[in-house]
């Protein structure tokens, strides 16, 4: 069967002695950062983008996707012992799973939770060997209008992930595509926005600008808010969950892992999204819903398993089509394309060891992800104790070296800079950068799709809607906006992140 | 409340003064035709849409009202913002180590509290670790302290 040699050639992959050691240190990366407040998986992707230059191009992918996964279980952890989020994905982890720790159940609430990650992240690495072939069929089938429509579909999706104003979030995008169109015009030749720059003729590097929103931003207001780390840390006894907690925690745990792995696929879902709706549904049909918030065990399987298995099916839209769904899914499409690979379709017929060991690389980086959460639970949370007013000069040290490594130049070093405020900006205006950064990525081929369906069709734009393909993703788009519009999902939607502050 | 002095009102003016920007500094490049379009042609849609946006931001913002904006401490992102720029104007004049040690000392008074051993402490932390990681591990080719090594 295809499928099974398909799987030996990932595993053969992924087990060679270099793959295993980037995947672990991916993993311990991730389980890092998931642990330190402050900072977050984009701004730590888009920090070790140009060390991935030195490397295989498999090695690299697998290592920034063991970041990514990796901050999803080392976030919880603290979430758990301290009452501190370590990623968004894991906020609602706090609400029940602080709770069990401090009626002494820290050792089981945190043994469900690796597990359940476990389980989620390996149903999550099935689905994606399931539909990855299916999808990349059917994407060899699009042109360039459906190419074009489908980012659009893209774009507008990622818009309900952004919390606040949908209008705002739209207009992120547009501006995330225009500065994406700075650079020498591919068509033509012609230098557009660049300024008599020669640095910019090659476009904006979008691993400085990554760094500065998402890093040099964060840090500078968590330095305003004066971030401090008290409250007591909570000891460790027995990890063994009680049989009662196991008999609850499976079926929280499964519900979550289909829930969770049903909207990572989705644009515009992602593990944060994931971990709410698990934690919302656990909390409808529960049969004491009062015990929510007081240290259920749902509560903590359910969000944790959903918020893997999202982390997991978000590959599935940025390895077949080649479009990401959230902002690190942007910054893997960045590090393809730094090693020369163009993401899309052509990825699994032509790379297929790449493709296939990538898969295979998550189940095994999983595995290694139980055994340095639960036996290693001691040296994460002393890393806690470590303030803030020495992490923070840490970080941005490590940005600038690493923007100055991307190209051996200073120039890199300003932009960070210089989007750092940018940044600091729109967070201080309420404008989210996930949009910003999707734009940024997608505009260049966004443009060149549009322009090629136009040529194509002698400048008749009802080319988008008599493909078949095209026009029903341009309707769904549509119904979406539509959606967001409406008065009810508006409220909905607020709700849900008035939730996620609170 | 100044409605215009509101989150949305002024997110909104950054778009259309971006949008502005774009249109002003792309008014050179050729439009091309539909069906043959030139480099201009792209960013004159995304810059009009985007002032288009803008307008109706700030149009909802006036109307329906928003949050005002917090206030701005200054101290953080201006010390952040000097500490990286002094980075990148040492780091290749003078090497790594005193492009680290400036960020640092500067980047550390961005903070609340600053303790002066603490934070050669970090320096020296973090020297060696970047000298190790760097220098020696990902051979990377800068000076660490020029004309020494």
């Amino acid at each position: 069967m295809d499928l099974l040699d398909n799987l030996a050639l990932g595993f053969s992959v992924a087990l060679s002695f270099q793959n295993l050691t980037y995947a672990l240190l991916g993993c311990l990366l991730g389980t890092l950062i998931g642990v330190l407040p402050g900072i977050g998986p984009v701004a730590t992707i888009a920090m070790l983008l140009p060390i991935t230059f030195h490397l295989p191009p498999t090695a690299s992918l697998i290592m920034l996707a063991g970041i990514y996964y990796g901050a999803a279980y080392g976030g919880s952890t603290t979430s758990i012992l301290v009452n501190l989020p370590g990623e968004a994905s894991s906020v609602v982890t706090c609400l029940d799973g602080y709770q069990m720790a401090r009626n002494g159940r820290a050792g089981a609430a945190l043994s469900i939770s690796a597990v359940g990650s476990f389980f989620a992240g390996t149903v999550g690495t099935i689905i994606i060997v399931l539909f990855a072939e299916p999808l990349t069929r059917m994407a060899q089938k699009f042109g360039p209008a459906d190419y074009c429509s489908l980012m659009a579909l893209g774009l507008v999706a990622a818009v309900i992930l952004a919390s606040g104003s949908v209008i705002k979030a739209i207009a992120m995008i547009f501006l995330g595509l225009l500065f994406g169109l700075v650079g020498t015009d591919v068509n033509t030749g012609a230098q557009r926005f660049t300024f008599d720059i020669p640095e910019l003729s090659d476009g904006i590097d979008f691993a400085p600008i990554a760094m500065g929103l998402f890093g040099i931003a964060e840090i500078v207001v968590n330095l305003e808010r004066h971030l401090t780390r008290t409250g007591g840390t909570i000891k460790v006894t027995s990890l063994w969950p009680t049989m009662e907690e196991v008999r609850r925690a499976i079926p929280a745990a499964l519900r979550g892992t289909f829930l969770g792995a049903a909207l990572g696929v989705l644009p515009g879902g992602g593990p944060t999204l994931g971990a709410f709706s698990a934690y919302t549904l656990e909390k409808k049909i529960s049969k004491n819903p009062g015990q929510f918030g007081k240290g259920a065990v749902e509560g903590v399987a359910a969000p944790e398993a959903a918020n893997n298995a999202a982390a997991q099916t978000s590959f599935i839209p940025m390895l077949t089509l080649g479009i990401p769904s959230n902002a690190v899914m942007a910054l893997m499409v960045g590090a393809m394309i730094i090693q020369g690979i163009q993401p899309g379709p052509e990825v699994m017929t032509k790379k297929p060891d790449l493709f296939w060991g990538m898969i295979a690389s998550m189940w095994i980086g999983n595995a290694m992800l139980v055994i340095i959460n639960l036996p290693m639970i001691g040296i994460w949370v002393r890393l806690l104790t470590v303030p803030y007013r020495f992490l923070a000069p840490a970080i941005l040290l490590f940005c600038c070296i690493g923007a100055y490594s991307l190209q051996n130049s200073t120039f890199h070093v300003m932009q960070v800079a210089v989007f750092g405020i940018l940044g600091y900006v729109f967070v201080k205006l309420g404008c989210e950068g996930a949009p910003f950064l999707l734009g940024l990525v997608l505009g260049p081929q966004m443009e060149e799709y549009f322009r090629r369906a136009m040529l194509l069709s002698r400048g008749d734009p009802m080319v988008f809607l008599q493909r078949p393909i095209s026009l029903g993703l341009l309707i769904t788009t549509a119904l979406l906006l539509i959606l967001m519009a409406l008065p009810s999902f508006k409220k909905a939607r607020e709700k849900a992140f008035v939730e996620e502050e609170g | 409340m100044n409605r215009f002095l509101s989150k949305d009102f002024l997110s909104g003016l950054m778009f259309i003064g971006f949008g502005l920007i774009a249109l002003y500094f792309g008014q050179k490049l050729a439009l091309g035709t539909t069906v043959r379009m030139g480099p201009g042609y792209v960013p004159r849609m995304l810059s009009l849409t985007l002032v288009g946006l803008g307008v109706l931001i700030c149009i909802v913002a006036v109307v329906s009202g928003s949050d005002p904006v917090e206030r701005l401490k200054w101290k953080p992102i201006t010390l952040v913002t000097i500490g990286i720029v002094c980075f990148a104007l040492l780091f290749e004049r003078a090497g790594l180590i005193p492009a680290l040690v400036v960020l640092i000392m500067i980047a550390s008074l961005a903070g609340e509290e600053f303790k002066l051993t603490e934070v050669i402490g970090n320096i020296v932390v973090l020297s060696v670790l970047c000298t190790l990681v760097f220098k020696v591990g990902l051979g990377m080719n800068v000076y660490v302290l020029r004309g020494v090594w």
